[in-house]
């Protein structure tokens, strides 16, 4: 296994980092460590040490229960209730900022349908042509710029 | 970060969770901070942002103050 911090983990991270996110943006669907491992021709147990580098450096998150990929963020792996449609593919985001992200990421046109954190009533955003065209709702952060990566689950 | 429906709605999320209110954005100003924050993600030459250009990035959008500080109190 090469060793993080040399130049080919280093290298081997940015091989990672591409693929992660170029899937992502062009599937809706962020690859794990098996799927990457395979795409690039590297052992998987080399592949997981580019993912935990890459989550050091706060690129993408780890999900804290079994390791895999949890958010290529904007970009989570799992389905959540920020939904965002672009043409004929949904993706999710963990949060409305990372929501907003994906449409910011993606430089298409897109809506976004989010719930009210309180009463779950849906609410939709739209981007047209890099621009908000239609919103509804306030966003609220709970948690104070300097603490976000404290816990960034719940921020 | 979560959407809500209006100010209400956030002190009544806050309140059931005993937590204190946070701050708040227009929509628009999410947009501007997502779009600042990520647009660059998926080019192969992303690079982390520095401090002090995520700093600027939140005075761009308008969000100054304690809240928003990134470095140590």
């Amino acid at each position: 296994m090469s060793t993080s911090g040399s130049p080919n983990a280093e290298e081997l991270a940015r091989e990672v980092r591409l693929y992660v996110f170029r899937q992502a943006a062009e599937t809706a669907r962020v690859p794990q460590a098996p799927e990457i491992a395979a795409a690039l021709h590297r052992s998987e147990a080399d592949v997981v040490g580019a993912v935990k580098q890459l989550a050091t450096g706060k690129v993408l998150i780890l999900a804290p229960n079994d390791g895999n990929i949890w958010a290529a963020n904007p970009f989570c792996a799992v389905p959540s209730c920020f939904r965002v449609q672009v043409g004929d593919k949904t993706y999710s985001g963990i949060c409305i900022w990372d929501a907003l992200g994906i449409c910011a990421a993606l430089g298409h046109d897109a809506v976004i349908s989010a719930p009210c954190g309180d009463c779950g009533d849906p609410m939709r955003l739209e981007i047209r042509q890099s621009r908000l065209a239609h919103s509804e709702g306030i966003i609220h952060f709970a948690v104070p710029a300097h603490h976000w990566w404290d816990n960034i689950g719940f921020t | 970060m979560l959407l809500f429906r209006s100010e209400e709605h956030i002190d009544r999320w806050s309140q059931a969770r005993d937590l204190p209110r946070g701050a708040t954005l227009t929509p628009e100003q999410g947009w501007r901070l997502a779009h600042g924050w990520y647009k660059d993600k998926v080019k192969p030459d992303w690079r982390r942002h520095t401090l002090e250009e995520t700093e600027a990035l939140l005075r761009e959008v308008g969000l100054t103050g304690p809240f928003w500080n990134l470095r140590d109190a």
